[in-house]
């Protein structure tokens, strides 16, 4: 998987973005417990040797999480750390199960199409 | 994954021609991988429609948006927007999320980018080769995991046909035969037994629409 984009972020959009799900984004990183709970609901977590970096909660605090917390203002270089988090990490096999309610795949979605809208995703020709 | 390609230009103008606010949407699963309908797919379509079909009437308006994936109503939220604003939908996803996004939408025309090819491997960068027919009836334990249904041309369930010659089959030299295959993978691993086994012909399903439902949810969706 390779850039697409080797140029500017548009923060305007991806703050738009962020700000339609706003208040769904806030509850599900507020309400997470960290219990590690969903980890082993994921394919990829548990296929993986338990890496931490696959637990599903992991991937939305490291991708949504992020977003949110920089408020969008984000660079180039970050959108391609989530990129690999959210579609390097992530098969978006919508298993993962959290016992709080917290739509996991819903949030790496989200992080996926903030990423789609910068013009960046992954490539399967190089 | 499923494959498929798209398809020509002069077929997609076609359908378009009569709609001025086209949405092209691309899918971020099969399609995407077998770079068919990907991200990149929409971005390099919607250049090539708008040299198309703009310069000829500028009320058109083309725009691309790619979703991870339209064989799953779980990834349209954000299409329930979008969609109002254009009068069509062009899908680059396979046949099945081109039926999915056109069952969603009843309101606007859903038009498919692509011809959906095979279930299918990756053999190179941009090069698939076909290996299932979903039949319904998998075979491959027998065959030494060479799918006849796929690979010979008559689809026997009970070969080589009288047809074989010299590991082709008859009709061309350039098609291995697909049971001189399974033999040879047989007798490799010792076990020609297999192929002597004569198996029923094919209680053919896929005539009318299939649908999966996995054991442990039969009592959720039929009571059982």
């Amino acid at each position: 998987m390779t850039a697409n984009n080797t140029g500017t972020v548009d923060i305007k959009k991806i703050k738009q973005m962020l700000d339609k799900h706003k208040v769904k984004m806030k509850l599900s990183l507020k309400v997470c417990a960290h219990c590690t709970l969903c980890a082993e609901s994921c394919l990829m977590y548990t296929s993986h040797g338990k890496e931490p970096e696959y637990m599903p909660s992991h991937k939305f605090i490291n991708s949504i999480g992020k977003l949110y917390k920089k408020r969008g203002v984000v660079d180039i270089k970050t959108l391609e750390e989530i990129k690999e988090t959210v579609w390097e990490k992530c098969v978006l096999c919508m298993r993962c199960y959290c016992p709080l309610g917290i739509d996991i795949p819903e949030m790496i979605i989200l992080a996926r199409s903030i990423c789609r809208s910068q013009n960046i995703f992954p490539t399967y020709d190089k | 994954m499923v494959k498929g390609t798209r398809k020509p230009l002069e077929e997609i103008k076609d359908y378009l021609s009569k709609y001025n606010k086209i949405l092209i949407l691309g899918c971020g699963g099969c399609a995407s991988v077998c770079l068919a309908g990907g991200q990149k797919e929409v971005n390099i379509l919607k250049v090539e429609l708008e040299l198309a079909l703009k310069k000829n009437d500028a009320r058109k308006k083309i725009d691309g948006f790619t979703i991870e994936r339209q064989c799953n109503v779980q990834f349209f939220e954000e299409l329930e927007n979008m969609v109002p604003d254009y009068d069509c939908i062009l899908s680059m996803a396979c046949g099945a999320g081109v039926q999915l996004v056109a069952e969603q939408f009843r309101t606007k025309p859903v038009f498919p980018a692509l011809n959906t090819v095979s279930i299918g491997i990756d053999r190179e960068i941009g090069m698939y080769e076909e290996k299932c027919r979903a039949c319904g009836e998998c075979v491959l334990a027998y065959t030494g995991g060479i799918c006849p249904v796929t690979r010979c041309a008559k689809g026997l369930f009970n070969g080589p046909c009288g047809g074989t010659n010299n590991g082709k089959c008859e009709i061309s030299d350039d098609i291995s035969c697909a049971w001189n295959d399974i033999f040879n993978i047989l007798k490799e691993q010792n076990r020609l037994e297999d192929i002597l086994k004569i198996r029923e012909p094919m209680q053919w399903k896929n005539q009318i629409q299939r649908t999966t439902i996995q054991k442990p949810y039969m009592d959720r969706y039929l009571g059982k």
